[in-house]
Order: C-alpha cells, then structure tokens, then sequence
C-alpha cells in the first residue's frame, strides 16, 4: 500500500512536470478547415499554401504572443457535413482559440450554428452577403461580400468609362439574379436605369436572342453575372459575331481561367472585378513575390485570402495579449486601415472587413489590373 | 429590314441546333428500330465523340482530318462494345432491363470522362475558321458545316437504307427480328451495324457541335433531352420524324426565345411535346398503334 501510495504520488509529479514543460513549449495552434479530398481538393491545396506562408512569415517575426504558430488542419471533404464535422473537431481540442473557415458560402452556411455554439473567432471567404447577417457573432469575413460587386461594377462603368446606356445580363439561378438586382439598385442609385436586363437559364445553347435584344438596346456598356463558364463563351462568342462592340463589365466568373481558355479572343477588353489580383498593392506585390518563390505557383483568391485570415487572426491575439474569446472579437473588430492582400480592412460589428474589389481587364489573354475601389460603408 | 435580318438570324441559328438535335435523334431512332428500347445514352455518344475530338487533335497534336477519323472509327469500336456489354447480355429480358441498363452506362460515361479529362470544359476550334457575312447576318461557319452534314447524312441513310442489301436487312431486321431470321439475315450482327451507326452518328453530332457549345461532360444531356423531345414529336421511331421533329424544335425554341421569353426557352421544346401528344399521339410520321398492332 505504502509502495503503491508513493508510486501513484512519483507519477503525479512526473506527471505535472511534464504537463508544465510541456505548456512552456506549447505553440499557438490556429485551426485551418481546408478542402484537402473532394472536387475541390485544388482549391483547398492553394488555401493551405497561403495559410501557411504566413504562418511562416508570423513565426519569423516572433510568432503570435511570443510563442511560435502552428497550423492544426482539417479536411471537409469539400462537403457541408464535412466542415460541420471539421469545425467541431477542432472545437473539441480546447487549445485553438480562433478557426480558419471554409471560402464557400454553403460550407459556412452549414457550420454557422456549430461555431455559434462553440464560440471561436472562425475567419470565412464565402461572398454570400446574408451569412454575416445571422445573428452569429464569431463570423469575420476575410473577402468583399457581393453586394460589393455591384456597386463597384457600377461604379467603375459610369463613373470612370461614363456609360450610361447599360444592359444588364444575368443567370436565372440565385447567383445569377441576385447580381442582378444589386447590379440594377447599385445603377439606379446613380440614376441610371438599364436599357434592357436580360435573364437565361444556365446551359443555354445559343445566345443569338440575348444578343439582338442587346443590339436592338442600343446599349453602349454590357453588366454580366454569369455562372458557368460555357455560357459565358458561348455569349462572348455570339456578341462579338453579330457585331456588338459595347464595353463588357462581368462579375468575377469573366476572368476566370476556364472562361478565358474556352472563349479566348472574344473577351479581350473586356473588364472583371476580382477580389484578389497580385498587382493590386504592395502588399499583394510582396505576397505573390514569396508565393511564387515558395510554391513555383501563380498565387491566387483561395491562398489569398487565407494568407490575410492568418495575419488578421495573428495582428487581433497580439492586441488582444490574450487567448479569450472576447478579446479576440474585440481586437478584430478594433483593426482600423490594417491593409492586407485583398485591400484595406475595417471590420464592422457584423464582421466584415473588406469593403471593395479590383477591376481587372483581359488585356489580350492576360488579367492586367486597373484600379481598386473600395467604399466607405 | 433590320427585323427581315434578325428574323434570319434567328431562323440559321435554329435550323443549325436543330440539325444536331436530329442527328442525336437519328441515333436514337435506330436503335428504338432495331431493338425497340430507347438508349438513354445516346447524348452521351456526342460527349465521348467530343471527348475522343480532343484527346486526338488537342492531346496528341494529329490533324484536324486525321483526329476526325480516329474520333469516328472509335466511337464506331465503342458501339460494338456498348452492344456487347449494355444490351447483348440482355435481350431477352424485355425492355425495363435495357433501359435502365443504357442508364447506368450513361452515368458510368459521364464520371469516366470526368476522370480522364477532369471537370474544365475543353475548347475545339471550328473546322473552317470565320464565317459569312450579309448585311447584318453573320453565319458561323461551324453551323453552315452542321446544316452541310446533316444534309449529306440525311442523303446518306437515304440511300443505305433503300438502294443497299445491308440497308434492306436492317429494316427487315427492325420489322420483325423473326421473320429475318427465318430468312437467313443474321439478326444480332445487324443489331451490333446498328450500334456501331447509332455511335458513330452520335460521335458526330459531338464533334460538330463541340466548336460551338464546347466540350464538357454535361453537353450530351442537355442535346439528348431535346434529341428525345423530337424523337416523339417527329413519330417514335420514325426516320423521317427524327430529322423534321429535331429541325422542328431547334427552328421553334429559336424564335419563340426571340419573341416571347429567353428564360423559357428550354421549356418551348416540351410545351410542343405537350401539345403534339394531346393532338397527334403518334407524332407528324408516326403510325397509330392500333394500325402497328
């Protein structure tokens, strides 16, 4: 008994010692939800890359507190019950004081009421306005939302090309006619009301209709929110053979890779927005340079964004001098002008902090940079 | 004048996807003849072809002419082993077996492409760059070489099927399996000739539209479902029908897109379903049942 006694007592030393030395060594861990399985595995491969630059990049400087980052990461599959799983996981440890969430929409639809319940500052890419909206506090969106496109679409057409005549064409799904609207309310608040907005189903075969619509408009600058990238081609191919020339603004599915291989010259000079481009400022020119040099790999929006996420969870623990929830909140929230790769953050209560997009050209196949606008509100 | 343009505009825009639907619908009316089930397939036949289009002049850098070639000959070799695999084992078993058969084929098309070729959408060049230009019209040269092939493929089945032996025993064949057989025509080789026309004219109808609505694993559904519509407006399993019912629904989607609404556009093409079954079950070429029977 007495052996036992002192047995379980060397243990519980040993034990705690071990436990001590072992918190003095204990990095920060930052959880990272990434699409590493599933049909957007790609996707996932280049949000790890980001965050992990700038866990790198952190840890050079000192790391966040003084201790050093590490990543914990997890795969959803590219499903929703797979972040819903991930998110919890990572919320079962204890030792993760903030989450670097899904770039989708849907994925962060699905796991909003877990992070909720968990309390964690959870970083998200997804643009779908409503998910900031939810009465869920822990939500901090590291990417413009699309009511954003919009205006800037807008805005770019009539107040630095001064086209006032515009056609508005849109997908008939959500994406598609929610775009569409905000596109028509963003013009109208610079009282311009569109010629002509066009709706068609997604997979449509021929354009020819849209487009005699269009030329019978007299429509000198075409807005587009287009979901598919065969449509897109399609339509390009068709405006530009039956001789419309007008100015093309698209939302960001114009300058997407697959767009521009299939529709190739049919869309030189035509303008985008994009949230993430590498020229867009210094600090996405400094960015893209250690990308390239890191991952022999043209960088884009999925590491982008997830390259801000980390930093913004990195400046807001330092303010914060601890790991607790609220004060993480508060130090988010409380980042004024902090200019990341995506633009200048200024987190507002519901928790988004970019506030505007780059307009891009298709400069004979390549994405050239125009200029950043950005809005106050 | 300038509404005389458009309105022509419209109309070549419509006879040319029409002309591909019916070319689909040629395919699926000869199987239905042969082995009288419906290959739910065939729109699948067009993306493979498509497929094989770009594996050969994309992939492997061959010629325009020779890729064309090797994309025939292989959709050819594919219908003998789609024969021997998805119907063959079961002919007997009635027609619900085939069906779901071809089905389970389609979605096995499908995800194999998507394997291979990934889930981007491909670009094929048109076989003659440009196009003509009248006035305002411009007539893509793609869709002058799509209504071009299907005329000569419209002549060409003409004269297969009346003027040649072979022609002759696959139509006995489709009339009455039995009776062919008693006759000495060898019956499942003429249904393999079939599967191996049915393929290749679906790997056409893929190849020639691939400039144009390019290459990607969902093209073959969405021409199918119209190809199908007008196999059954035209009269099921009727020849004649599949080419006037295909040209019939391209011309009215067309135009009724124009006048009336763009978003509905899909939905013309089965409203005119709708109607032909109420008025005239049997579709323009179709036999009435009882007359069959």
């Amino acid at each position: 008994m007495r052996v036992s006694l002192f047995g379980a007592l060397a243990t519980a030393v040993t034990a705690s010692l071990i436990g001590l030395s072992a918190i003095a060594a204990d990095p920060i861990r930052i959880g990272l939800v990434s699409e590493i399985t599933g049909p957007n595995a790609e996707a996932g491969g280049y949000t790890i890359n980001g965050a992990k630059l700038a866990v790198e990049e952190i840890n050079k400087k000192g790391g966040i507190l003084g201790q050093q980052v590490e990543l914990v990461i997890e795969d959803n599959q590219s499903t929703n019950p797979g972040t819903v799983l991930a998110i919890s996981k990572l919320g079962g440890r204890k030792d993760i004081p903030a989450i670097i969430g899904p770039i989708r929409s849907t994925q962060t639809q699905a796991a909003s009421p877990t992070i909720a319940k968990l309390g964690i500052p959870t970083m998200i890419g997804g643009t779908d306005p409503s998910l900031t909206r939810v009465n869920n506090r822990w939500l901090f969106r590291c990417r413009p939302n699309d009511l954003y496109s919009s205006r800037v679409i807008a805005d770019f057409g009539v107040n630095s090309l001064k086209l006032k005549k515009w056609a508005v064409v849109h997908s008939t799904d959500a994406f598609g006619s929610g775009g569409s609207k905000a596109l028509t309310d963003a013009l109208m608040a610079y009282s311009v009301e569109p010629v002509l907005v066009q709706g068609y189903t997604n997979n449509s075969q021929d354009f020819t209709p849209v487009v005699l619509a269009i030329k019978k408009s007299g429509a000198d600058i075409i807005g587009t929110y287009m979901t598919n990238s065969q449509d897109l081609g399609i339509f390009a191919k068709q405006l530009r053979q039956l001789g419309v020339n007008a100015t093309w603004v698209g939302s960001a599915s114009i300058v997407t890779d697959t767009a521009m291989k299939l529709a190739g010259e049919a869309l030189y000079g035509t303008y985008g927005v994009a949230d993430f481009n590498p020229d867009a400022n210094d600090e996405a020119k400094a960015f893209s340079k250690m990308y390239r040099a890191k991952y022999k790999l043209e960088p884009d929006v999925y590491s982008s964004w997830a390259f801000d996420a980390m930093n913004v969870i990195a400046t807001a623990l330092n303010g914060a001098k601890d790991t607790k929830p609220e004060n993480i909140r508060n130090g988010i929230v409380g980042l004024k002008n902090w200019k990341g790769v995506e633009g200048i953050y200024n987190f507002d209560e519901a928790g988004d902090g970019l506030r505007g997009y780059n307009i891009v050209k298709n400069d004979n196949g390549k994405v050239a940079f125009v200029k950043h606008i950005n809005f106050e509100k | 004048m300038e509404t005389l343009a458009n309105n022509f505009q419209v109309l070549f825009q419509g006879l040319a996807l029409g002309s591909i639907y019916a070319l689909v619908a040629l395919g699926f009316v000869l199987i239905i003849r042969a082995t009288n089930v419906v290959n739910f397939a065939q729109g699948d036949f067009a993306m493979l072809g498509a497929y094989m289009m770009v594996a050969c002049l994309v992939g492997a850098g061959l010629p325009y002419w020779l890729s064309f070639v090797l994309a025939l000959i292989g959709m050819g070799v594919f219908g003998i082993l789609f024969n021997y695999g998805v119907y063959y084992p079961l002919r007997h078993r009635g027609f619900l077996p085939v069906i779901i058969s071809t089905l389970g084929a389609s979605i096995f098309l499908q995800n194999t492409v998507l394997a291979i070729f990934g889930a981007q959408p491909k670009r094929l060049d048109n076989v003659i760059q440009g196009g003509v230009q009248i006035g305002s019209v411009f007539l893509d040269s793609q869709y002058l070489v799509i209504l071009a092939v299907t005329m000569v493929m419209v002549a060409f089945q003409y004269f297969l099927f009346e003027h040649t032996l072979v022609g002759k025993k696959l139509q006995a064949t489709s009339q009455d399996k039995d009776m062919a057989r008693l006759l000495g025509i060898p019956v499942a080789l003429m249904i393999a000739i079939t599967f191996i026309y049915s393929a290749a004219l679906g790997g056409l109808a893929g190849v020639l539209v691939g400039p144009v609505l390019f290459v990607s694993i969902g093209m073959g559904s969405i021409i199918a479902l119209k190809a199908f519509a007008a196999t059954i407006i035209g009269g099921f399993g009727d020849v004649k029908g599949a080419i006037v019912g295909g040209i019939f629904i391209g011309v009215i989607e067309s135009f009724a897109a124009y006048y009336i609404s763009v978003p509905y556009k899909d939905a013309y093409a089965f409203m005119m379903l709708f109607l032909v079954l109420v008025f005239r079950p049997q579709g323009f070429f179709g036999e009435k049942v009882s007359e069959k029977a």
